[in-house]
C-alpha cells in the first residue's frame, strides 16, 4: 500500500496542475477575496456615505429652520424647481433632475398654531444599496421634531429641566452581549466554510481523476492489477494520496485564512477583522482542520470511486462537475439566517461542518456538537471507503 | 509450462444496447452476453515461445488478461507451473511477467523509477532490484534515457521501459501483447533478442502479434485464435503444412476460412 502511495505522491508532486489546484490556489484565494471584498465594500460605502444629494424643497417658508439645517448639511445640495406637484416630481427625479424632494404642506405653520399632526412627504429613489441620504434625513427630520417639541412645551411652560423626560420618556441604551468576534463569526462564518469546503473538493479533485480514470486511459491500472498485492492495498494506496492532496489543499487553506485574514484586516484598516482573526485562537483552526479532515475522506472516497468507474479523464470530469455543484446545496442551507448547529443538523453531511466551522469562528462552538459531527462525518467516510474498495474489485467497472 | 483448457469469458451487454446487423450474425453475440473466449486451449512448455495470432477483436488481448489474472474467466482453467491462476491469483502474478498492449508507463516518472517501482511492488529488495535494473538497462541498451522521464521518451524507449519492467521481477512466465507494434527496425530487433534470450533461458514466452515474420524467426508454438475460439493449435511445422508452400500467411488464411465457413455452416 504504502509503495503505491509514495510512487502516487512523487507523480502528484511532479505535476504542475497539481501545485496550481493544491497549493497555489489556496494560497491566494484569500487574499484575493479579502481583497477585493474589503476593497469594494469600503469604496462603496465611502462613495454612498461622502455623495452629495440634490434635493428640492416645496414650501420652506413653512419650516424655515429645518429649510436651514438641509441647506447647511455637506451632504445636501439645494436645487431650485418650479414643479411642485407630486407627479411632476417623481418624473423630475426619474430624469435625473435631482435626487430628492421634500414637500412641506403649505398648512404647515398653521396646523402648528392649531397643535395638529402635519403630514410631510419625502420622494426619492429607494433602490440604492447604501441609503445614507434617507439616514442625515431622519437625523435632521428628528432634530427639528424635538425642536419642536421643545418649543411647544416651553411656551405651555413646562420646566425646563423636565423637558428631557417628558420629550423621551424612556432612553433605551443598546447593550451588545455579542462580542465583535460573534457578530463578524455570524455574518462571514459560513462564508469561510463555503469556500473551505469546496477547496477540499476541489484539492482532490485532480489526482483522483488522474489515479483512477488517467491511469485507465494511460494503460497503467492493468499492469498495476497484475502485481502480486491486494487490489484492497492497491485502493488504500490511492485513497490516502488523494485523501493527502485534499488535506494538503485544507491545510494550506485553513492556514492562509489565518495569515491573510490577520495581515489584510491590519492593513486594509479593517480593525473588526483585524480584531476578529486575532480572537481566533490556534486552537480553532486546529479543530476546523479536524473537522475537514473526515469530509475530506469521504470526498477522496467518493472522487475516487467515480474516477475508477469512468473510462476517460474527460468521463470522469463530467461525473464530478455535478457533485461539485451537489457539494453547494448543504453549503448554502448553512448559509441561510436562522439555521443552527443543533443535533439534527450536526448529522447532516458538509453541513454540519458548515455550520461548525461558523460556530468556531464566532467562538461559540459547543464541543459535544463538533465530536458528533466528526464522529458521522468519520462513519460516512468509512461507508465511503468500503465502497471504493468494493468498486475496484468490480471487472465491469475497471475493464469497461 | 502454460496449461489453458477451454477458456471462456463473456461481457455482458447493456440492458438498451441494441445489436448491429453484423453483430447479430457474429456467433459470439447473444442478447445478454458478448462471449469474448468461446474456447480457447493451447499449452506452451520451457524455453518456447508461442506466437498468439488473430485477427483484430478476435479475442487474444481477452485470452492475454485471464492468463494474466486482470480478468477471471468464466470457464476453464489456466495452470502456469502448476499454480492454478484461479485459485491463487497472488502466487500466480508472482512468476507472470506481462506486458500489456499499450506501453503503460508512468509519464511523471523516469525509467529506473517506473521499472524499480513494479520491482518493489513484486516485493524485491533495493539490493537485488538495483543490480537487476542495470542489468536489464545493459541487455536492452537502455543506459541513456535511464533518468529520463517516460513522458519525454520515444515510443522505443518507452516500449524498451515496459519490457524491463514487466520482467524485473524475473518471471518464469512472460506474456507479451504486440510488443512490437508501433516500433522501428532497430528496436524492434533489439526486442526480438532479447525474447530469444527469455527462450535461451527456458522461460516460456507467450506473444500475441500481426507480423508473422517475426513468428517465422522465433516461434516454436502457433496459436490462432479468431471469433472467440482456438481455431489452431500446434507447432510452427504443422502450421506451416496447412499452405502448400510452407508460407505463413496462407496458412493463417486458410484457418480462418475453416472458422468463417464453419460459422456460415452453423
Amino acid at each position: 500500500m504504502w509503495q503505491v502511495y509514495f510512487k502516487e505522491l512523487t507523480e502528484l508532486m511532479r505535476d504542475k496542475k497539481t501545485l496550481i489546484f493544491v497549493i497555489l490556489l489556496p494560497i491566494f484565494i484569500f487574499p484575493v477575496i479579502f481583497g477585493v471584498m474589503g476593497l469594494v465594500l469600503s469604496s462603496t460605502t465611502n462613495t454612498a456615505m461622502q455623495a452629495e444629494h440634490r434635493y428640492v424643497i416645496i414650501n420652506a417658508e413653512q419650516a424655515p429652520q429645518f429649510a436651514d439645517a438641509l441647506f447647511y448639511h455637506k451632504n445636501f445640495k439645494q436645487i431650485k424647481t418650479d414643479k411642485t406637484a407630486e407627479a411632476d416630481l417623481v418624473a423630475a427625479i426619474r430624469n435625473d433632475e435631482f435626487d430628492v424632494a421634500i414637500v412641506i404642506p403649505a398648512d404647515f405653520s398653521a396646523k402648528r398654531q392649531a397643535a395638529e399632526q402635519s403630514q410631510w412627504q419625502i420622494i426619492y429613489n429607494q433602490s440604492s444599496q447604501f441609503d445614507f441620504m434617507y439616514r442625515y434625513f431622519s437625523e435632521l427630520m428628528t432634530n427639528f421634531n424635538e425642536q419642536l417639541q421643545r418649543d411647544t412645551l416651553t411656551q405651555l411652560n413646562v420646566d425646563p429641566a423636565k423637558l428631557a423626560a417628558i420629550i423621551k420618556p424612556v432612553d433605551v441604551q443598546k447593550v451588545d452581549t455579542a462580542a465583535k468576534r460573534e457578530n463578524i463569526g455570524e455574518k462571514f462564518g459560513a462564508v469561510i466554510a463555503y469556500i473551505l469546503v469546496p477547496l477540499c473538493l476541489l484539492g482532490a479533485s485532480y489526482p483522483a481523476i488522474d489515479m483512477g480514470a488517467g491511469e485507465k486511459e494511460r494503460g497503467t491500472l492493468e499492469t498495476l492489477l497484475i502485481c502480486p498485492i491486494s487490489r484492497v492495498s492497491i485502493v488504500l494506496g490511492k485513497f490516502f494520496t488523494v485523501l493527502t492532496t485534499g488535506l494538503i489543499g485544507a491545510l494550506i487553506t485553513v492556514g492562509s485564512f489565518g495569515i491573510w485574514g490577520a495581515i489584510i484586516g491590519s492593513f486594509a484598516g479593517m480593525a473588526v477583522v483585524q480584531e476578529a482573526m486575532s480572537a481566533i485562537a490556534i486552537t480553532e483552526l486546529i479543530l476546523i482542520f479536524s473537522l475537514l479532515l473526515p469530509i475530506s475522506a469521504v470526498f477522496a472516497a467518493l472522487l475516487l470511486a467515480i474516477s475508477i468507474y469512468a473510462r476517460t479523464f474527460k468521463e470522469a470530469q463530467n461525473y464530478i462537475s455535478p457533485l461539485s455543484i451537489m457539494i453547494f446545496l448543504p453549503l448554502v442551507a448553512a448559509m441561510m439566517p436562522g439555521v443552527e448547529l443543533t443535533t439534527k443538523t450536526a448529522l447532516v453531511p458538509i453541513m454540519n461542518v458548515a455550520l461548525a466551522i461558523k460556530e468556531l469562528i464566532k467562538g461559540t462552538a459547543d464541543y459535544g456538537l463538533l465530536a458528533l459531527i466528526f464522529g458521522s462525518t468519520l462513519v460516512l467516510a468509512s461507508i465511503a471507503i468500503g465502497f471504493c474498495v468494493h468498486w475496484f474489485q468490480q471487472e465491469k467497472v475497471l475493464f469497461r | 509450462m502454460i496449461d489453458i483448457q477451454d477458456l471462456a469469458k463473456a461481457f455482458a451487454l447493456g440492458k438498451n444496447s441494441k445489436l448491429s446487423d453484423t453483430e447479430k450474425q457474429d456467433v459470439r453475440y447473444s442478447k445478454e452476453a458478448f462471449h469474448s473466449v468461446r474456447n480457447v486451449s493451447f499449452s506452451c512448455g520451457a524455453g518456447e515461445v508461442l506466437g498468439l495470432l488473430g485477427p483484430n477483436g478476435a479475442g487474444k488481448t481477452t485470452t492475454l488478461r485471464m492468463l494474466s489474472t486482470a480478468l477471471k474467466p468464466d470457464a476453464g482453467s489456466v495452470l502456469l507451473n502448476g499454480v492454478d491462476v484461479l485459485k491463487q491469483p497472488v502466487k500466480a502474478r508472482q512468476q507472470i511477467g506481462f506486458l500489456s498492449a499499450d506501453t503503460g508507463l508512468y509519464g511523471k516518472l523516469t525509467a529506473f523509477e517506473n521499472i524499480a517501482y513494479f520491482g518493489r511492488l513484486h516485493g524485491m529488495k533495493e539490493s537485488v532490484l538495483k543490480q537487476r535494473i542495470d542489468e536489464l538497462f545493459t541487455l536492452l541498451n537502455m543506459h541513456d534515457f535511464a533518468n529520463r522521464r517516460a513522458d519525454n521518451m520515444s515510443t522505443g524507449m518507452k516500449q524498451k521501459t515496459a519490457i524491463a519492467r514487466a520482467v524485473v521481477h524475473s518471471p518464469k512466465v512472460v506474456i507479451l501483447d504486440e510488443p512490437t507494434t508501433g516500433l522501428d527496425i532497430m528496436t524492434v530487433q533489439t526486442v526480438l533478442d532479447f525474447i530469444k534470450g527469455l527462450k535461451q533461458a527456458g522461460t516460456p514466452v507467450i506473444f500475441s502479434t500481426h507480423h508473422l515474420d517475426e513468428v517465422a524467426s522465433l516461434c516454436d508454438r502457433v496459436v490462432v485464435i479468431d471469433k472467440g475460439i482456438s481455431a489452431f493449435s500446434g507447432d510452427i511445422s504443422q502450421f506451416r503444412a496447412l499452405s502448400a508452400n510452407g508460407d505463413l500467411r496462407e496458412a493463417f488464411l486458410s484457418v480462418l476460412n475453416v472458422v468463417t465457413n464453419q460459422q456460415g455452416a452453423a
